[in-house]
């Protein structure tokens, strides 16, 4: 899978073309706005990885240039600026995502994976955390590659969850992907489903842990080694 | 000497004192020019006196001049009645005919003197004034004099300007006073485009540096003070962007190496030297990140008409720190209003502010402990801990910048907290630091609540 990385830093873009190979994607490096509109006009790519401050201006001129063209090749800007203005300012321009430098190779690729999983994207295959694992397309779920049967409530919120690995997904946001927009959901409906995928996965022997955090949402990591 | 600070006063007060003055002058200029049309009806009346009185001059045939004046004239020159008289003089000064008692001439004779003559003597306290022509009769030349004494006539004039005051000067007041306060309205109409830009610059602040002020309708007076004001909002703009500008370049210049270094420690081969350097990374990138923080604080400032939900704005920073809490066996929960709860302010400064405070209670809270997040309906956020709370020294010392209970302590930077009290200020929110019952801090935020965008 080709990924196009614009930055100017040579240097970085080096190590980051490194880690992303290491990661398994190959990737063109560009240093400017300039040179990477050309691309843009004539190489479609799977993602790309859009630094802000380029020597000939600003990153987001080439983002808005792609989303003008309707291309919904997705975006992963990185940026140096922290500031209010300039994380409006990306996100509105239409960047799937947002990283302040310095980053961490690790989550770059987690996000660039997770960018890559959208619909309609081209990273299809499945996830994993620790033993547990899920496959996008037929939606099965396996522990120790052992292939898992659970209700498509359970296997809808083992989805939103995987999905958003290392990150918290709220309580709204299960609701809707389980219930849709089909009428009445039940207040506690949401904690039922996870709480019985909760402890389907343990009964099973899955070494993930799906934490709540009260008032904000659910959260889906490995397990914690005995704490030291 | 009392100084007039508004123009309108100052108008009032000149125009009073022209007033004043005006009819001081008005009166003496009418008086003199009263004075100045009487004298020059007596001329022409004594002019025609002695020509009148010239026509009478009959040359005798034994080479004299005889004057035999008409009853009418002799009546208006005869003595008792004393108010006109006439003389005549010859070339050798001699006085040939004389309606005075002393046969003397009225003014006395000059040869030399021109064809016609307007001359003025006095008599005692009478003035006398009256016209002398001459006359060539023959070949004898003569200067025929005709004189009124003027005895009454100031009196009668004083009478006149009395009486235009009282049925016409009157009406000199209510005019000017009428002008007085034309001119005062079309100063306040003149005035009136700098109101309103007055009211304009009102909204002139940080935080909305692009306003300036309208030219188009300033009277033209105005105009360079206004020009000029616009001219030193546009060096503050300036100043204001150049300030912007070198916290982005200065985060840019910084994060980008540590990027490096970051990229650079993640390919090594050693995983223990990697964690340790990671950690190193960490602290110094949190610092950077501070510290840009802190300067895009110096020039930040809020637009007063921003609104914010500080419920969704709490719901975001726990659902960012929750992964990274877990990672240290700590736990968050957010606790309280589960509707927005509007509040004045910048969502994304607010959050900021959330944030650093629930990074010092992660911080501090022990392991298998849970950071609280408590939004109030009155729009405050309480962010409580577990750990072992701030005494009273302390208290007075947390907001201070670099100040750090264990200047060892890893991934504290002790400048959270006064990027909070900072974000605070701005919003014009209060600060509350106290010690829960059961242990641990509380630190709470109190925003200006408002209603809810439309």
């Amino acid at each position: 899978m080709r990924l196009l990385v614009v930055e100017d830093n040579a240097l970085l873009s080096e190590l980051l073309a490194k880690g992303l190979r290491t990661a398994g994607y190959e990737t063109d490096l560009l240093a400017t706005a300039a040179e990477a509109h050309a691309a843009l006009m004539t190489t479609t790519y799977a993602a790309i990885i859009l630094d802000l401050g380029l020597p000939d201006g600003d990153g987001l001129s080439v983002l808005r240039e792609l989303r003008h063209r309707k291309d919904p090749t997705p975006v992963l800007v990185l940026t140096a600026r922290g500031g209010l203005q300039d994380r409006v300012s990306g996100l509105r321009s239409g960047a799937d995502d947002y990283m302040v430098k310095p980053f961490a190779l690790e989550e770059l690729v987690a996000r660039l994976e997770a960018l890559l999983r959208r619909p309609g994207q081209q990273l299809g295959s499945s996830l994993h955390i620790a033993n547990l694992g899920f496959d996008l397309r037929s939606r099965q779920a396996t522990i120790d590659d052992q292939p898992q049967v659970l209700s498509s409530r359970e296997t809808a919120v083992l989805e939103l969850l995987m999905r958003s690995k290392g990150r918290v997904v709220s309580k709204k946001q299960v609701e809707d992907h389980i219930f849709g927009l089909s009428g009445e959901v039940a207040s506690n409906a949401v904690e039922v489903y996870v709480h019985r995928l909760r402890k389907q996965l343990s009964d099973k022997g899955a070494k993930v842990q799906i934490h709540t955090i009260r008032g904000v949402g659910y959260l889906i990591a490995e397990e914690k080694r005995d704490p030291v | 000497m009392i100084r007039f600070k508004s123009i309108i006063s100052r108008i009032v007060i000149l125009h009073v004192i022209a007033v004043a003055i005006t009819s001081v002058l008005m009166s003496v200029a009418l008086s003199w020019l009263l004075n100045l049309a009487t004298n020059n009806i007596h001329n022409e009346a004594m002019e025609e006196q002695a020509a009148s009185l010239a026509q009478h001059l009959v040359l005798q045939a034994d080479g004299t001049l005889s004057l035999e004046l008409p009853p009418n004239l002799q009546g208006l020159y005869s003595q008792p009645y004393g108010r006109y008289s006439y003389a005549v003089t010859d070339e050798g000064g001699k006085t040939l005919f004389s309606s005075l008692n002393d046969k003397a001439a009225v003014f006395p004779a000059d040869p030399r003197a021109s064809a016609v003559q307007f001359l003025e003597t006095h008599v005692g306290d009478a003035a006398i004034s009256g016209a002398s022509i001459r006359r060539s009769i023959d070949d004898k030349t003569v200067w025929v004099q005709a004189a009124e004494d003027l005895a009454n006539r100031d009196v009668l004039i004083d009478d006149i300007v009395d009486d235009f005051y009282k049925h016409v000067g009157w009406i000199t007041l209510p005019i000017l006073l009428v002008l007085l306060v034309t001119d005062i309205a079309i100063f306040r109409r003149a005035l009136l485009p700098l109101r309103r830009a007055s009211e304009i610059a009102q909204q002139i602040g940080p935080a909305r540096t692009d306003i300036r002020l309208p030219v188009g309708e300033i009277p033209s007076e105005v105009t360079p003070l206004v020009s000029a004001i616009n001219k030193a909002l546009d060096r503050l703009d300036e100043g204001f962007r150049l300030q912007r500008e070198f916290t982005a370049d200065a985060a840019h210049e910084l994060r980008t190496p540590l990027s490096i270094l970051r990229a650079r420690v993640e390919t090594l081969d050693d995983p223990r030297v990697a964690k340790a350097l990671h950690m190193d990374i960490e602290a110094m990138s949190r610092v950077v990140g501070q510290l840009l923080d802190i300067a895009e604080l110096e020039a930040f400032a809020i637009d007063p008409s921003e609104v914010a939900d500080l419920q969704g704005a709490c719901a975001e920073v726990a659902e960012f720190i929750a992964p990274l809490a877990l990672e240290q066996g700590r736990e968050i929960a957010l606790l309280g209003a589960t509707d927005p709860v509007w509040v004045k302010g910048n969502a994304e400064m607010m959050k900021r502010a959330i944030r650093n405070l629930a990074e010092n209670a992660i911080r501090h809270t022990p392991k298998e402990t849970v950071v609280e997040f408590v939004v109030e309906e009155s729009g405050t956020v309480t962010v409580q801990d577990c750990g072992p709370g701030i005494s009273d020294e302390e208290r007075k010392l947390i907001f201070q910048r670099f100040w750090r209970r264990d200047r060892n302590q890893q991934g504290s930077t002790g400048l959270g907290l006064s990027i909070v009290q900072r974000i605070a200020e701005l919003h014009g929110a209060t600060i509350d630091v106290q010690n829960r019952v059961m242990g641990g801090a509380q630190f709470s935020l109190h925003f200006v609540r408002t209603s809810a965008p439309s």
